[in-house]
């Protein structure tokens, strides 16, 4: 029985250290705040109840043994995840006990998260000896209830997680969708409530219902075509049902700015910029499989390209001067332009390092984006870039007398250039060229042999990479209207990688579906800001160890991997037709 | 693959040889005659506007103390590199939890006096807690991210990695605040000593003391014990080195161990070097004893050493050097675009790097 | 037979890769001083069966046993330090390391000093072609050097069973030859040897026992005579060629 609980007490350990790592990196705290079910649930203690929930979810996880796949019962599930989570609050409690023995005010040099703020939210503010009972009694219940929950067949776990997911995401977007609601002039009190402004107790089993539900349905069909045979032809646009979504998601797109204001849609302009960097990493790294690590590079590029191609001014000590080099071209002709740069740029830096294996050219990609921000920063170049101070006065592109200066205005500019990448991108997928990607990424030796030009290829697919995110730069100048070095950090190379990789790498849908969660959720979720690069992070890790496909798979990928290997064994062959022959032979001589 | 496939393959190569050529003599050319440019032009500056001979010297001695931090930062990619032939992108971050995690002890200690009394015991404390906490990070990194990823396709690693130096930044943003901090020098570590008729930085002669035993004793450990055998082993076919009865696993560890140890010792010179710290403090240096490793020949002990002292010279000197005369102004303010040419040029002209093989060379 | 204890011994192993079953109820008997090969076709789970018993692969069933212990579940590394060594597949090297830290790597685990310096020199009287290049870096070796290397590198871990996997491929037909030759020596030497291979003749004129292999199970097990003359047998290699 001991051995059998071990499973529990390592998840329990590591989901303990979590907890404390929660608390000491600040995030207990400042999480607390926000209500979101009631007055009761708050996004704090969500996230204190998260470790011992997951904890006993992990020590329960079905295993292959022996060829076979084994999933603990019920009764070990209950007293695994009770082990588990019961450990989790006795760490944490231990980690309470030597915060009161040291005392906050001599940790707080160091640590700077630990504060009275912390332990109140520790203790629930009973005091030590009652917080800790309650850590170590909660937990386990909590991780009883975990262990039993993973102990539940997929099939009906699966969509009350979708439903309480939803929920959660809900309540969190309480500064947006009541908002929404009103602006439709539909009925919002039951939802959400004017008190505590996050979901009311009805609202939020109302929509656990009917969140299930759907999920159980939609859930239920996909695993029935999962098993039925891989349809033939281009799948990405088969059947009228994808039509229909795309329809429908354009619609909503189109129709937000009416919907949801102008902070949503400031903050989807945002979203838009960067989804278009975004689309076109993922030409690079997602259909040509090369990584590229300094994508920020054309961000750069197309940003300081247009402001000096359209009239932008330097800010220096003396005010505002023109730069050594501009020029005072219409904004769309310069776009023109700034696509070309790019282009030419992302196949100029590449051509060179091709032959180079893909991790190192990786780093080549970072070490060009560093040297474009360290010479735009650099006083060197500070009469044409403006040095850290930048460029400001950045067209507001005029089209036909209208100006994109609204953030609703800069919303459907950026949403018409994303929609056009998004076309490009899937036409290229499916094109010649992005099949010769496929054979590239899959066995670039092999592809080569078979005649494939991966050089020129390569070279192609930073080009088009490079076009697509100096566009994307283009109109972040835009809608910022300035242009600084600071905006271009390694920092965003990575935001825009963890976008494709949480999406999907090659998965168009998977990438808008990426910049969705990964750049309009901070933004959408208060107070997630400070956090937002550990969670990216975080993110970049689990999905490569747990789920390398990303959200929303690559198509072609996935049925790369469906398909089975066959082997061949001469000698198989030959001993069941032996067999065959013996048994021919016996029912023969047994015939007369 | 088909013998065909690789007739094929081959021919395609030499097809393409020339060309390939003569780009890179012209390029080569080009660079040769920006660098013999760039130098007459600052050399024969006139008298006043010229750097004195002195300064010259002074940059040479801090290009070879910082180009040792370097080159301990940059053991710590070339081993992970040789065991695991994946690029370590969050070491910098293990050498920023070395310097980091000794701050507060050094900075207790300067307050109660204790730096200052007893320097040489408070610096190798201090090492020694860096090296501590550096080890810490390292192995946690290598167990909870790359483990998992043992025989993934190269670019899974490298994403978890970069993935991890994100997490590992922003985890001692959170922890420890986000501003930066003044590390603590002991006063004896003021001013210079004279070494042969030379005034050295004080800071300097430690950091090179340490660097250069800390340097020996690891081509020790490689090169004599068995543990050192056992790494090279499984540097070279894992597989066959847990059927000599290597632990594996145990080596990857070790492997870890060593470059985290190593990677807290630079933390702590570094911090004493430049005198303050702070989260982000382990990119750029990450970056640069990367290229440096690159430089010498990655998997090569003797190469990060060589390309750490290389680079950190160029660092220092090259800038000042180049650009000065050209008149470009606040030269080192481009000193990290001077690391990343070298990385592009080296990897362009020689990707195995001066000491190793052909590795980031594909084929 | 009864008085004797195998050296070696699989017990109704089954091996699965995750979910995929490779090898099934596979029994395996090498009595000590005996040469028994392992034949059968590609993927039909030779090396599978090498690594089973050296515990690359826990079997889901079953049971290996060395010397009458159960030895499946442990680490590589205490079988192997338990006495079985084993010649890779294509000979894998420790192509930057010497000749002679190949060999000396092979005796990682061995504390016996001077048995070892015995033992290298055995090895290097074995094959003098060796001793004249202990200071070259193994990598720079032709084949069939470097397969005597690797004979050299098992034999320096004093296994008590030998294991080779297709010790003649990517072999040209001489120094096929010269390696069953070098087998035949060692076996000479008393060693127990246990060798997988796809080529069967070869294996079969040397070994004194053989067991065939096909997909996973084992279809065949007699001496190495009776597999000769087994019709079967022979129609199998007519269907290789
Ligand atoms: N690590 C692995 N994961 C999954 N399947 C594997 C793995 N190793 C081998 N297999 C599968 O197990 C089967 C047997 O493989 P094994 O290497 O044992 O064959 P073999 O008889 O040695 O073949 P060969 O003569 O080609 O060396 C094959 O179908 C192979 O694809
Ligand atoms: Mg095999």
């Amino acid at each position: 029985m001991r051995g059998a609980l071990r499973p529990g007490a390592r998840a329990g350990l590591v989901g303990g250290a979590v907890l404390v790592y929660l608390a000491l990196v600040g995030m207990l705290v400042k999480f607390e705040e926000l209500r979101l079910v009631g007055s009761q649930v708050t996004r704090g203690r969500l996230l204190l109840v998260l470790p011992p929930f997951a904890a006993s979810f992990f020590a329960v996880r079905p295993r292959v043994i022996g060829g076979r796949v084994e999933q603990p019962g019920p009764g070990v599930a209950l007293a695994l995840g009770a082990v588990a989570g019961a450990l989790v609050g006795a760490v944490g409690s231990v980690g309470l006990a030597l915060v009161e023995a040291i005392g906050v005010e001599r940790i707080r040099p160091v640590f700077v998260a630990v504060s009275p703020a912390l332990v109140e939210t520790l203790t629930f503010g009973r005091g030590a000896a009652a917080g800790a009972a309650i850590l170590v009694v909660g937990g386990a219940a909590l991780g009883a209830a975990g262990g039993i929950w993973r102990a539940i067949r997929h099939g009906l776990r699966r969509p009350v997680e979708v439903g309480l997911l939803t929920v959660v995401t809900l309540a969190m977007l309480q500064r947006i969708v009541p908002f929404m609601l009103d602006e439709l002039r539909l009925e919002r009190d039951w939802l959400y409530s004017r008190a505590t402004r996050g979901l009311t107790w009805t609202g939020a089993v109302v929509v656990l219902v009917v969140a299930t539900a759907a999920a159980a349905y939609v859930l239920d069909r996909r695993e029935r075509r999962a098993l039925a045979p891989a349809a033939e032809g281009r799948p990405e646009v088969r059947g009228w049902r994808r039509t229909a979504l795309v329809t429908i998601a354009v619609v909503l797109a189109a129709a937000l700015p009416q919907l949801a204001g102008s902070i949503v849609s400031e903050i989807m302009g945002t979203v838009g910029v960067f989804l278009l960097l975004a689309l076109g990493l993922n030409i690079v790294t997602g259909y040509a499989g090369m990584l590229h690590l300094g994508f920020s590079a054309f961000f750069l590029i197309g940003a300081y390209a247009v402001a000096l191609l359209t009239g932008a001014n330097l800010v220096t000590a003396f005010g505002l001067v023109a730069p050594r080099f501009s020029a005072d071209l219409n904004f769309y002709l310069a776009l023109v332009l700034v696509v070309a740069i790019g282009a030419a740029v992302g196949a100029l830096v590449a051509a060179p390092v091709l032959r180079l294996r893909g991790d190192y050219l990786a780093i080549v990609t970072l070490a060009f984006a560093q040297i474009a921000v360290i010479l735009a920063t650099s006083s060197w170049l500070q009469p044409i870039t403006g040095g850290p101070q930048g460029l400001r006065d950045v067209t507001k592109a005029p089209l036909l007398g209208l100006e994109f200066r609204s953030a609703e205005r800069f919303y459907y500019l950026v949403l018409a250039f994303c929609v056009l990448a998004v076309f490009v991108s899937w036409r290229l997928a499916w094109s010649r060229v992005g099949r010769a990607w496929n054979a590239m990424r899959e066995d670039e030796q092999v592809a080569d042999a078979m005649g494939v030009p991966t050089g020129r290829y390569k070279m192609l697919g930073f080009a088009i990479g490079g076009a697509i995110g100096a566009l994307g730069g283009a109109l972040f100048a835009v809608k910022v209207g300035t242009v600084q070095p600071g905006s271009f950090e390694i920092i965003q190379s990575i935001t825009v990688l963890a976008v494709v990789i949480l999406g999907g790498l090659g998965s168009v849908p998977g990438v808008v579906l990426g910049a969705l969660v990964l750049l309009a959720l901070p933004g959408l979720l208060s107070q997630l800001e400070e956090f937002r690069f550990l969670i990216y992070g975080a993110v970049l890790v689990a999905i490569m160890i747990l789920r390398p496909q990303g959200l929303i798979p690559n198509v072609r990928r996935m049925r790369e991997l469906r398909e089975e290997e066959r082997t061949q064994d001469a000698w198989q062959q030959i001993f069941a037709a032996r067999q065959e022959r013996e048994a021919a032979e016996e029912a023969a001589e047994a015939a007369p | 693959m088909s013998e065909e496939a690789t007739t094929v393959r081959r021919l395609g190569r030499v097809e393409r040889l020339p060309t390939r050529r003569i780009v890179l003599t012209a390029l080569s050319l080009g660079v040769g005659a920006a660098v013999a440019y760039g130098s007459y032009r600052t050399l024969t500056l006139p008298a006043g506007a010229r750097y004195s001979g002195s300064a010259w010297r002074d940059f040479l001695v801090l290009g070879i103390a910082q180009g040792a931090v370097y080159a301990l930062i940059a053991l710590g990619y070339t081993l992970v590199y040789g065991i695991l032939r994946m690029i370590n992108f969050a070491h910098g971050e293990v050498f920023m939890a070395g310097a980091f995690g000794s701050f507060f002890f050094a900075d207790a200690w300067k307050e109660s006096g204790f730096l200052d009394r007893r320097p040489l015991l408070a610096v190798l404390l201090l090492v020694l807690i860096a090296m501590a906490v550096s080890v810490t990070v390292a192995v946690l990194l290598e167990r909870i991210a790359y483990r998992p990823l043992r025989g993934a396709p190269r670019l899974v690693p490298l994403i978890t990695a970069i993935g991890a130096s994100l997490f590992l930044q922003n985890t001692f943003r959170g922890l420890f605040g986000a501003q930066t901090r003044g590390y603590p020098k002991p006063r004896v570590l003021e001013g210079t000593w004279s070494i042969l008729g030379i005034p050295v930085q004080r800071v300097q002669v430690i950091v090179l003391v340490v660097a250069g035993v800390a340097l020996i004793a690891l081509t020790l450990v490689v090169a004599r014990t068995k543990t050192g055998k056992a790494m090279r082993a499984a540097a070279q076919d894992q597989e066959i080195a847990s059927l000599m009865g290597i632990d594996v696993d145990r080596v990857i560890v070790t492997t870890f161990v060593v470059g985290g140890m190593l990677a807290g010792i630079a933390g702590v010179l570094f911090a004493l070097t430049f005198g303050n710290i702070s989260y982000f403090m382990g990119f750029a240096p990450g970056i640069t004893a990367f290229t440096a490793a690159v430089l010498g020949g990655i998997g090569s002990i003797a190469g990060a050493a060589v390309g750490g002292l290389i680079i950190g010279v160029l660092q220092s000197v090259g800038p000042a050097l180049l650009l000065t005369g050209i008149h470009v102004p606040s030269p080192f303010q481009l000193k990290d675009v001077v690391t990343f040419l070298i990385l592009i040029l080296v990897l362009l002209f020689r990707p195995g790097g001066i000491l190793g093989t052909g590795e980031a060379e594909k084929v | 037979m009864e008085d004797r204890r195998p050296v070696l011994e699989l017990r109704g192993v089954f091996t699965h890769y995750g979910l995929v079953s490779v090898l099934r109820d596979v029994n395996v008997e090498i009595y000590p001083g005996e040469m028994v090969c392992l034949l059968g076709g590609n993927a039909s789970g030779k090396t599978t069966t090498l690594k089973t018993i050296l515990g690359y692969v826990t079997p889901s069933q079953g049971e290996v046993l060395l010397d009458g212990e159960v030895v499946s579940g442990l680490p590589t590394r205490e079988i192997v330090r338990r006495g079985v060594s084993m010649v890779p597949e294509n000979r894998r090297l420790f192509p930057d390391m010497t000749v002679l830290e190949n060999l000396e790597l092979g005796a990682y685990l061995r504390t016996d000093r001077r048995k070892v310096a015995e033992d290298l020199e055995r090895v290097l009287e074995l094959f003098p072609r060796v001793r004249e290049r202990l200071k070259q870096k193994a990598g720079t070796l032709s084949g069939g050097e470097q397969q005597m290397v690797a004979m050299g590198r098992a034999l320096m871990a004093d296994p008590k069973v030998l294991l080779m996997d297709e010790p003649s491929m990517g072999l040209a037909p001489v120094l096929v030859e010269q390696v069953f030759e070098i087998i035949r020596t060692i076996r000479g030497l008393g060693r127990t040897v246990f060798v997988v291979e796809q080529n069967a003749n070869m294996a079969l004129s040397i070994a004194d026992r053989g067991y065939v292999l096909q997909t996973g199970q084992i279809v065949l097990a007699d001496t190495a005579e009776n597999l000769l003359n087994n019709p079967l047998m022979r129609e199998a290699y007519l269907g290789e060629l």
